[in-house]
């Protein structure tokens, strides 16, 4: 199996992960080739995570904009509210072949934490999750949803407390154990072959999205809009129409509140090549090659590495990125809520965000397919908060007062 | 001839059981660095390994990890750990390594950092997370051949055969063999299958067997003796520096290491 996106990808990892690398990576060759690990695959993507999503057409918001036609590919609508949950249920029908009898995983925003947490209890694995100190504060509902399955979720402290600083200590975790547990990893970054493994779990939404546009438009979308943090929704949504020439796949990052360093997760164009995490790739890093901090609203993009097949992809123009600011991600949500009925998650709304622009500088005839890679149940604290909604903090208090706490 | 391989003859001379040190650069301070190394040098280590500081040091445990973080904190640049080498090079007759993440190296150019590490008086370099097989992109063991630069290949005691064999093929001046799976970091016992593991391993090897990972005791040192040439002890020292007041670091590195030293 190829191990590298061009220049990129690879696994620079201690010698000691070597081996479960190479387990791993003989254990999905050979489940590729099973057609009963694949009927059980799809049993699951079908009858517990509630696949296929639907592609809806977003009619009041194509109406509201005058200009290309949108439709939204709906994961939020997956089990579990993202669509980590299909790589999650493919990694762990391989980690059951492998007869590993525990899953760790890292999570930003909480949703491949979740995800992994779900899948655990459904297929009877332990399971730990890694969670930087920062995003548990900022996505405490998921927390408690991880405990409420039975998983452990242990606090990472050390670093930006952030994403990447999960993903080392899950690394480290399974340095320590693995001879009996799998590492979940939950996007398409890390060693191989964690991103080539991922982006086929996850190619199954791009599948999905041409068959349903033959059905209704008869034709291929003219764009694909995605939302890039380490990059598993956008490739996910984009590797079925990267032959496609006509068709343009846009990576959406994160601007966050500004264009300093440390006020966003855009790789491109301010981060440089690196080797960081099991992985070279595009990093946000300094000249010594430290990694730098990072900033978004949304957990899940607040990451400063990005998948290598995505740093290939950037580098031959397939995919274009762009980025949109904390904002401008608020604002998306508001806007899809009250014209579709969607209350989409923030990293997706990102590519929301960038769809309101683009639309009205399309003729109608053009189509825009957005992966709204998750719901937004999970940022309900986040969103109140950058709504000024009052009368939730009344509630908060009015509910912690009740429970006779913080007096 | 390498330092490493003078320092390696003396030792298998004499009979025991040598001691590569490790330390953090800039932690505490660049000053103490420079103290701290020629202390371990006084009080018996045959070698230093020094860290270059990184963000996100894969291999390492809550010790050095936070060592990293607070040199980092203070500012210390990759340039300083050069400088605190160039220094420590004139000051002091034992081999230095530089110890880092492969990040390093790869931003600051493979080749001129091994040709800088080289000037400095680096006598190796130990990159945990550069393993053999993309060494066709990366080009850091031709490079260390080039600049005579010893890159010491790091494998774990649990490594299959067919891994530890590619690295054999590999490796000069000595191999870094992990004691344990895991990161590193102080443990009471060493893994109890090691002893097993090291003969295993030595099989492959014609060059020396150095052991690191969760050694802090004269015990531990003495379990290692005959089946290694070289013991490693790192997180340990960084214990000791964290746990001293700051006119005490010295005095007390100097009584911990005299203590291993056999």
């Amino acid at each position: 199996m190829k191990s590298h996106f061009g220049k990129y990808g690879g696994a620079y990892v201690p010698e000691m992960l070597i081996p479960a690398l190479e387990e791993l990576e003989n254990a999905y060759i050979d489940a590729k080739k099973d057609k009963k690990f694949e009927k059980e695959f799809e049993d699951l993507l079908k009858n517990y995570s509630g696949r296929p999503t639907p592609l809806i057409f977003a009619k009041n918001l194509t109406e509201k904009l005058g200009g290309a036609k949108i439709y939204l590919k709906n994961e939020g609508l997956n089990h579990t509210g993202a669509h980590k949950i299909t790589h999650c249920l493919g990694q762990a029908l391989i980690a059951k072949r492998l007869g590993k009898k525990r899953l760790i995983a890292e999570t930003g925003a909480g949703q491949h934490g979740v995800a992994t947490a779900t899948v655990a209890a459904k297929l009877g694995f332990a399971c730990t999750v890694y969670m930087g100190e920062e995003d548990i504060k900022r996505q405490r509902p998921n927390v408690f949803l991880m405990e409420r399955l039975g998983a452990k979720v242990a606090p990472v402290g050390f670093g930006s407390k952030t994403l990447k600083d999960a993903v080392n200590a899950a690394i480290k975790d399974w340095i320590e154990n693995v001879e009996d547990t799998h590492y979940l990893l939950g996007s398409v970054v890390g060693p191989h072959p964690f991103p080539t493994m991922n982006r086929d779990f996850q190619s199954i939404v791009g599948s999905e999205i041409r068959k349903q546009l033959r059905e209704t438009e008869g034709l291929l979308p003219d764009y694909v809009v995605a939302c890039v943090g380490g990059g598993s929704n956008a490739m996910g949504a984009f590797t079925n129409f990267i032959k496609d020439k006509s068709v343009k796949l846009i990576g959406v990052e994160a601007g966050g509140r500004g264009k300093k360093i440390g006020d966003n997760a855009t790789r491109f164009p301010t981060g440089s090549v690196g080797v960081v995490e099991g992985y070279k790739s595009y990093f946000l890093q300094d000249s010594d090659g430290q990694l730098q901090k990072t900033h978004s609203i949304s957990a899940g993009l607040d990451y400063p590495g990005i998948g290598p097949e995505l740093s290939l992809l950037h580098d031959k123009k397939r995919v274009g990125f762009v980025s949109v600011t904390d904002m401008e991600a608020v604002e998306a949500v508001d806007v899809l809520s009250k014209t579709e009925g969607i209350i989409t998650a923030l990293e997706s709304a990102h590519a929301v965000s960038y769809a309101l622009k683009l639309a009205p500088t399309l003729s109608k005839e053009k189509v825009i397919v957005v992966n709204l890679s998750g719901r937004g149940d999970k940022d309900l604290f986040i969103l109140a908060k950058a709504f000024n909604d009052k009368k939730f903090y009344e509630f908060l208090k009015e509910y912690i007062s009740e429970l006779g706490i913080g007096s | 001839m390498n330092l490493i391989d003078q320092k390696l003859a003396q030792i298998k001379n004499d009979s025991r059981i040598g001691i590569m040190a490790h330390t953090v650069v800039g932690f505490p301070s660049v000053e103490k660095t420079i103290e701290i190394v020629k202390i371990l040098e006084e009080a018996g280590a045959d070698m230093v390994e020094l860290q270059i500081p990184f963000s996100d040091p894969l291999a390492d445990g809550p010790t050095i990890m936070k060592a990293c973080e607070d040199s980092l904190a203070r500012g210390i640049k990759v340039k300083d750990s050069f400088i605190v080498m160039k220094k420590l090079a004139k000051e002091i007759k034992i081999p230095l390594l530089f110890m880092c993440y492969y990040n390093i190296v790869f931003k600051y150019g493979v080749e001129k950092f091994c040709k800088d590490a080289k000037e400095a008086g680096a006598s190796g370099i130990i990159v945990p997370d550069m393993p053999v097989d993309e060494e066709g992109d990366e080009h850091l063991l031709e490079y260390c051949q080039k600049y005579k630069l010893y890159n010491i290949q790091v494998i774990s005691s649990f490594s299959p055969d067919h891994r530890v064999k590619l690295n054999a093929e590999k490796a000069e001046g000595f191999v870094y063999v992990t004691s344990r799976r895991g990161t590193t970091g102080v443990k009471e016992n060493l893994d109890s299958q090691l002893s097993k593991n090291l003969e295993r391993i030595k099989k492959f090897f014609s060059i020396p067997i150095a052991v690191g990972f969760g050694i802090s005791s004269k015990e531990q040192i003495g379990s290692l003796l005959g089946k290694a040439e070289i013991a490693v002890i790192g997180s340990a020292i960084i214990d000791v520096i964290r746990d001293s007041k700051e006119n005490e670091i010295e005095k007390n590195v100097s009584k911990f290491l005299k203590e291993m030293v056999f």
